[in-house]
């Protein structure tokens, strides 16, 4: 980002640095990646079909051949992330070129995604006799029902399972999807709304500001878990992952909007400010480059929690059966179910709720060290 | 005189308006040649830094009113551009240092980051960015400037900082240079050290400064005219020797026997007697 000569590090660098030093914030950061990646292996990882299968001399790969249009998706994009990450030094030097290919191949993904149709084989390879197969971990799928009801963790299923025999551990590691990635484009979708409308009344001030303002204090008069509600009941979003999202995100934008707007009423009372509109950079460039990097510690902080309250706000949507509807797999769904057995069937609350807290618990750590790593002023030592 | 490089006529600027009607700015006019040093003192409130934003319209819209007059630069009257064309000419040929380096300075980002926004703004055809910032805070006197691209605003001094404001500033060579109290916030030892580099930087590139201040002291070391703003009015202008040695308003008297001197025994420093003025 800065015209660093070999010996000086870039801002990226230096927040990583900084980030790093942080143990509980890079631990956490470890534990974020691990559950995306979680998610984004779930169906190698739980699945009634075999990795690899030979069986009549014939080598094959039922669950690649099972998998919806959306898991392909996940699976890929996390995979091309991760290459363009560890091959960021090579990309750095032909920019254009790689952002062309990089479309060109999500172009092609769609357009194979848009023709494929998954096969729906409701059989399972765990009894099928073949020479040789390569079951996932958990070899049960997560809407699979089996005999075993209330079967108490161990070696076969080692989360338990639950009242019609579908196995917990499975379900959890797909849940893991509808969690993480509720929780992260809801999120998404309310910084959208709540940096550019505080963003915009923090710097124009006057009438612009009193409008947002007002509005601001008119979403959130509203229980948030109601006006969900009630948007998910007149819409028919139930059970629409993407729907679930966006009213999520569109009813939790108001803190960030707030945070937002006292940031920029701060900063751009600043010297810096009137220095940058100096120096001839447009309002654009003066809230993009110079206010919001600044007011990027809080945002970022709130935006941890926030994606930790969606996560939240998703099981609640669940318990009260508003949010994603059994059989599809989500951790509010698994604990919405435990309370009717929660006497003798801990393990059906024991393994979501932990599941829970370990991620809101790295989401906190992550937003605290990038608070520390962003603040300049913070480092001196 | 040649024709004026910036020529200011019967500028008005009022904040609020009815009872709380504020007239910071009321009628002034004055010109500035190219390559000539205006300085322009008055006390805090006295409409000086108004002056100075005005002149790229850099106030704050709703609550400041730009209320009459008319501010030519190089022919072009800078009040009613578009905004677009204003913006090509702030920094590019009228740049501005501040008062206070230290918040001046965006501090999350390095200042070499800083001057090359500067330069990628107003000089896209410079190819070599980083040779250019270089060579710019080599010029306003900063040791090995290889090494401190990569510092943060809060790692440098006070001094160092102003000087970083000046590179940022004089990295487009701007026609005019304002400078809005650029020693105020400093130490003396600092203060003649930044007037003396402003000087060389003035030598060498014929660049016009205006220098606002509220210190006579820098204006008789420094600048060719001076203006003399009390409540939104100039009340005297000329060259500054003139009017150093020959005051002609009571405000003017008031203003130059409070600075104190050298060699002349005082029990109390003078203060400013506004009933006498009005």
């Amino acid at each position: 980002m800065n015209p660093a000569s070999a010996n000086h590090q870039t801002y990226a660098q230096r927040l990583w640095r900084h980030f790093r030093a942080d143990k509980f914030a890079h631990y956490g950061l470890g534990i974020v990646i691990a559950l995306f990646i979680i998610a984004a292996l779930a169906p190698f990882l739980a699945n009634s079909h075999a990795i690899v299968r030979v069986a009549d001399g014939r080598i094959t790969f039922p669950v690649l051949l099972s998998l919806e249009p959306i898991e392909w998706r996940f699976l890929i994009y996390v995979l091309l992330a991760a290459l363009i990450y560890f091959f960021r030094r090579k990309l750095q030097t032909h920019p254009r070129r790689f952002l062309l290919l990089t479309c060109f191949f999500v172009a092609l993904v769609e357009l194979w995604l848009g023709f494929s149709h998954p096969i729906n084989d409701p059989s399972n390879d765990r009894e099928r006799p073949s020479s040789f197969k390569l079951m996932p971990p958990v070899a049960y799928s997560p809407i699979e029902t089996t005999p075993d009801q209330f079967s108490p963790p161990m070696w076969k299923h080692p989360c338990g399972t639950d009242s019609t025999g579908r196995d917990i551990a499975a379900r959890m590691l797909h849940g893991a999807r509808i969690s993480l990635s509720i929780g992260f484009v809801s999120q998404s979708i309310a910084l959208l709304v709540g940096i550019t409308l505080g963003g915009l009344a923090g710097y124009y001030r006057g009438w612009l500001d009193i409008g947002v303002s007002r509005f601001v204090e008119i979403i959130e008069c509203f229980p948030s878990l109601l006006l969900i509600l009630v948007v998910i009941n007149f819409t028919g979003s139930q059970n629409n992952m993407f729907c679930i999202m966006a009213v999520i995100g569109l009813t939790s934008w108001t803190g960030v909007a707030r945070l937002v707007r006292g940031e920029f009423l701060r900063l751009s009372g600043q010297p810096f400010t009137l220095a940058a509109q100096a120096i001839g950079a447009s309002d654009f460039r003066v809230i993009l480059r110079h206010l919001l990097p600044n007011a990027l510690g809080p945002i970022l902080v709130v935006a941890t929690f926030g994606v930790a309250s969606a996560i939240l706000i998703e099981s609640s949507l669940s318990f009260l059966g508003f949010g994603m509807q059994a059989p599809t797999p989500s951790w509010g769904d698994i604990l919405s179910e435990s309370r009717r057995y929660i006497d003798f069937a801990w393990w059906l609350a024991f393994f979501p709720g932990l599941a829970m807290l370990v991620t809101i618990m790295s989401y906190n750590f992550v937003g605290e060290g990038l608070r520390d790593a962003v603040d300049p002023r913070l480092r001196i030592k | 005189m040649s024709i004026p490089l910036l020529r200011v006529e019967n500028l008005g600027i009022h904040f609020g308006s009815g009872e709380n009607l504020v007239k910071a700015v009321d009628g002034i006019s004055f010109s500035m040649a190219a390559g000539e040093t205006l300085a322009v003192v008055g006390e805090s409130g006295s409409g000086k830094s108004v002056t100075a934003l005005a002149l790229t319209r850099l106030l704050a819209t709703p609550s400041a009113r730009y209320a009459s007059g008319q501010i030519e630069f190089k022919g072009r009257d800078t009040l009613r551009l578009p905004e677009s064309e204003l913006r090509a000419l702030r920094g590019k040929q009228i740049a501005y240092i501040f008062q206070e380096p230290a918040s001046s300075l965006n501090p999350v980002f390095t200042i070499g980051y800083q001057i090359q926004e500067a330069i990628e703004l107003h000089r896209p055809e410079v190819s070599n960015v980083e040779a250019e910032i270089i060579r710019a805070l080599h010029t306003v006197g900063i040791r090995e400037p290889e090494k401190r691209l990569g510092d943060y605003p809060h790692q440098l001094s006070g001094g160092m900082q102003q000087r970083v404001m000046i590179a940022m500033a004089l990295a487009c060579q701007p026609d005019l240079l304002v400078a809005d109290e650029p020693t105020t916030a400093l130490d003396v030892t600092i203060q003649k050290q930044i007037m003396d580099l402003l000087k060389e930087l003035k030598q060498k590139s014929n660049m016009a400064i205006l220098l606002i201040t509220h210190n006579f002291g820098l204006v008789a070391d420094f600048a060719d005219h001076v203006l003399v703003m009390f409540r939104g009015r100039i009340v005297e202008s000329g060259r500054t020797a003139d009017v150093l040695r020959n005051p002609q308003h009571a405000y003017t008297k008031a203003l130059i026997e409070c600075v104190p001197r050298l060699g002349q025994k005082q029990h109390r420093l003078k203060v400013i007697d506004y009933a006498g003025i009005e």
